[in-house]
């Protein structure tokens, strides 16, 4: 090592941090949260930040400076994030640690709309990278409403902040919902595009940021045991599933204009499709891994809209009974209208045109108010070609359940014969549970998210083409749901209602009780 | 996902010689729920711990919570060669944890095993014929010695052998130059690879000091450092010796002479801009680091650990005035968190190894 140290100007750090124990910190920055007096930066964003500052994850120049229309000073922005973190955490915050990470957090309040606010914002991002050694890089959080996404976006560009200050980076991060249909989000895309490159922007969807998640590429691309077998040869169908035990609760407002379908299947769930069809990325990195997402999402076949009711059930949840408690259907819920034709439960049959999948149903639902929270992938391979064993023919299909949440693990049916005489089979699910082999603090998804962000790594962020493909599957459904009255209704606590049944019993199938 | 699981500490009451067969037995049996189904095994590897009478309950402890964060089978030999008599006696137990979200918890069983040998006379001799045939296959072995111990000369061949990675800890040795040399002799000959608890509880401090010369103005200053000042626990020397090991061998030092005096040892380096001294103080009255500072020209680096809390704090003075700041949690030391750390690495820790050979090299000036 010491014969690269030839002068001083090629000295750098990473002669200190070039060790595989040492983790990787981020340049020097700064984050700029638009939306700043939100729910998601109190309750998600600042506690990530502090917990990443706290382990020592984020470089010393870094600051934090929260941008809303709310009147505070910087102390009184630092309160209140103190005192969601101490409700969250119950006093387990180090009061030094955090003095420490707040001196580097800061307010500054003003309408998003308003060009002022931008040039305001400019000249203290300046004197910060004087003060505090943020070095010109800027990372622009819209946790804002989605409505004003355009016009930041706008008014960041026009101000030149597009760029970042003196050969620095800028980066813009936008939460879901990435658009309402295909023509909306390909109109956001554009507009965002006016003023950053698409390597500049980071579409966040935080379950990608779950270990689980990315447990599935780990299972599916280290190990060669289950490769050969996932393809049409061998796979009868595929079952993915997003569900919810909670209602809407306060949220009936926002769940009126979303929907299951614009909030879960079109970014959680399609992702998890895509990890479970995908081919094997050539490398784990952001070209790598979304070029091949996108692959899935464009072999989709896309559902004729005159055959919605064949391939998709709009379904609603009725009041019911949920872990031994009486509890309001959809309707009855607040800001829901008495008549809405909403959607809290999708199903979907979807098919994906390749090589690797062809003729393989892919049955996906999400919903609210179901029994249990379970986010699932169950692979229900094709049957023997011949049951040698007398008495035995009905035999049960292999199945390979890739649980996410809450339980990760694998579990695998498989057929085991019953002791004794005979030669009787009976199925046994054999868990693998791989999750409890490593106990160790899972991160917080934001964590992981945010510190990627910093690090400049888009590989768990979603590129452009891949929230349009996925809209552009599901803009059939949107447009013919639109313009149809029908809902299929389910009592809370129940897995759906029985046309989603149907919509599996019409090719012999069933869905599984998770 | 650690808070999603219980445990259940579960015991044979079987105990003393056992054969192989019986052991396998006696560990599927403390598997088994009341229920009669059987509780899964997930395990990722292999652990033996080699220690005395003395350590062995706090020793046993570590390994039991050890074992619900790595499911392991953990073999707990408790040795006393020194006996005339021989004596062995063996007992099994469990810790199964149960994972919430399961109704009912069958199939959600996880158990990782413990085997405990208490080895005394001509039977403590041979450790490695009684651990080898209980080890699992297919899965990596680590063989730690607890404490500042090292394999006996008796036992570096058998015991040694039969280890992917040795964990030694260097914290607390009487005599650390001896141990040091001994480490580095036993690194130096490459299977297993070697680690020291001492070395992981070094990474935090590390990582603080590297932030501190990472924004591109003040990497330059890595080549203008003059001293070096390392406050240390008395026992803690070992640790320290490494930390400058480190800086030498990554910054291109070469050890020159080294002075031991009341107040501690100094070591003089040339380095590739010249002069530069390091220096070791026992000045700590608790069990670890408490402050490294960095001394060139103009700046003062520091990262200095407060004596109750496990927050240290890092700065960075140029002439005197405060340049940047900043507190953050330096974690546990606990010996648990350290050994599972070292069970987490797996591979070849080259940087350990150039920090140690320096180390090495500048003992024996």
């Amino acid at each position: 090592m010491a014969g690269s140290l030839q002068t001083n100007t090629q000295l750098s750090a990473d002669l200190l941090r070039d060790d595989s124990r040492l983790p990787k910190v981020p340049e020097p920055g700064a984050m700029v949260i638009f939306g700043a007096s939100g729910d998601l930066t109190a309750r998600k964003l600042i506690p990530a930040l502090y917990d990443l500052a706290a382990q020592r994850r984020l470089p010393m120049e870094f600051a934090v400076v929260g941008v809303s229309r709310t009147q505070m000073s910087h102390d009184e922005f630092r309160k209140k994030l103190r005192k969601t973190l101490d409700d969250q955490r119950s006093g387990e915050t180090s009061d030094a640690v955090w003095d420490s990470f707040c001196g580097s957090v800061f307010y500054l309040a003003g309408d998003t709309k308003k060009a002022e606010t931008y040039q305001e914002l400019k000249d203290f991002l300046k004197r910060l990278d004087g003060e505090r050694g943020t070095r010109g890089n800027r990372a622009f959080y819209l946790a804002s409403s989605p409505t004003l996404f355009p016009a930041v976006v706008e008014k960041l560009g026009e101000a030149g902040m597009n760029r970042g200050e003196n050969g620095g980076w800028a980066r813009l991060v936008i939460e879901k919902p990435f658009g309402r249909d295909l023509e909306s989000a390909k109109e956001l895309n554009t507009g965002i595009r006016r003023y950053f490159e698409e390597t500049q922007i980071y579409r966040i969807d935080h379950y990608l940021g779950k270990e689980t998640v990315q447990n599935i590429m780990a299972l599916r691309f280290s190990n060669s045991v289950f490769e050969p077998l996932w393809s049409q040869h061998y796979v009868d169908h595929v079952q993915i599933t997003v569900a919810e035990d909670i209602g809407v609760g306060t949220r009936g407002a926002f769940y009126e204009e979303a929907g299951a379908l614009r909030d879960i299947v079109q970014n959680h769930l399609m992702q998890v499709l895509c990890l479970t069809a995908m081919e094997p990325p050539v490398a784990f990195d952001a070209e790598g891994v979304r070029e091949e997402k996108v692959k899935v999402l464009k072999s989709v076949r896309r559902i004729p809209e005159d055959k919605i009711e064949e391939f998709a059930v709009r379904g609603q949840y009725t009041r019911g009974w949920a872990w031994g408690e009486e509890v309001p259907g959809y309707r009855e819920e607040n800001n829901v209208a008495p008549d809405s034709t909403t959607d809290t439960y999708v199903a979907l049959k979807l098919f994906i045109d390749n090589w690797r999948w062809a003729g393989v149903p892919f049955h996906v639902r999400a919903g609210k108010r179901l029994p249990k929270r379970v986010t699932e992938i169950a692979i229900q391979f094709k049957p023997t070609p011949h049951a040698p064993f007398a008495g035995a023919e009905n035999l049960e299909p292999n199945i390979l359940v890739v649980r996410v949440q809450p339980e990760e693990g694998v579990s695998l049916k498989i057929g085991a014969k019953v002791p004794g005489s005979g030669f009787q089979i009976r199925s046994v699910n054999m868990d693998l549970l791989y999750g409890t082999a490593f106990l160790e603090e899972v991160p917080d998804a934001y964590q992981r998210l945010l510190l990627d962000l910093m690090l400049g790594d888009p590989t768990l962020f979603i590129r452009a083409d891949e929230t349009e493909s996925a809209w552009d599957i599901l803009n059939p459904v949107i447009r013919s749901w639109a313009e149809s009255e029908k809902v299929a209704f389910y009592p809370a606590g129940s897995w759906g209602p029985g046309e989603s049944e149907d919509l599996l019993a019409r090719d012999g199938r069933e869905w599984r009780r998770p | 996902m650690a808070a999603s699981v219980i445990g259940e500490s579960r015991s044979a009451p079987e105990g003393g010689p056992m054969s192989i067969e019986q052991v396998e037995r006696g560990l599927a049996r403390l598997r088994m729920n009341e229920d009669g189904s059987l509780g899964a095994r997930a395990t990722v590897l292999n652990l033996i711990v080699v220690t005395d009478e003395e350590s062995a309950p706090s020793i046993a402890q570590v390994v039991a919570d050890l074992s619900g964060h790595y499911p392991c089978r953990a073999i707990l030999m408790i040795s006393d060669p020194d006996e005339e008599q021989s004596k062995l006696d063996i007992s099994l137990s469990a810790f199964c944890s149960l994972r919430h979200g399961t109704p009912g918890g069958t199939g959600s069983q996880i158990c990782a095993e413990q085997i405990t040998i208490h080895a005394e006379g001509p039977p403590a001799g041979h450790l490695e014929s009684l651990a080898g045939p209980l080890l699992l296959p297919d899965l990596p072995v680590f063989l730690w010695y607890p404490n500042g111990q090292m394999p006996r000369p008796a036992e570096s061949d058998g015991m040694v052998a039969l280890a992917d990675r040795l964990i030694l800890d260097s914290g607390g040795v009487d005599d650390s130059d001896a141990f040091m040399r001994g480490v580095a002799d036993l690194s130096a000959g490459g299977s297993p690879e070697v680690g020291d608890l001492q070395w992981a509880a070094l990474s935090p401090w590390r990582s603080l000091v590297a932030d501190l010369f990472a924004p591109a103005e003040r990497a330059g200053e890595l080549g203008e450092i003059k001293r070096v000042e390392v406050l240390h626990r008395p026992a803690g020397e070992c640790r320290a010796l490494l930390f400058v090991g480190w800086l030498a061998s990554a910054l291109g030092w070469r050890p020159e002479s080294a002075v031991r005096g009341k107040a501690g040892r100094e070591f003089n380096f040339s380095g590739p801009s010249g002069e530069v001294t390091a220096a070791l103080s026992p000045d700590s009255p608790d069990a670890r680091l408490r402050r490294v500072r960095i001394l060139s020209e103009e700046y003062s680096y520091q990262v200095s650990r407060h004596r109750e809390l496990s927050d240290v704090s890092s700065t960075v003075m140029r002439s005197g005035e405060l340049l940047a700041g900043r507190m953050v949690q330096l974690g546990s030391f606990d010996p648990g968190v350290l050994v599972g750390e070292e069970l987490r690495y797996r591979g070849r820790d080259e940087v350990y190894k150039a920090a140690l050979r320096t180390a090495a090299e500048m003992l024996d000036l």
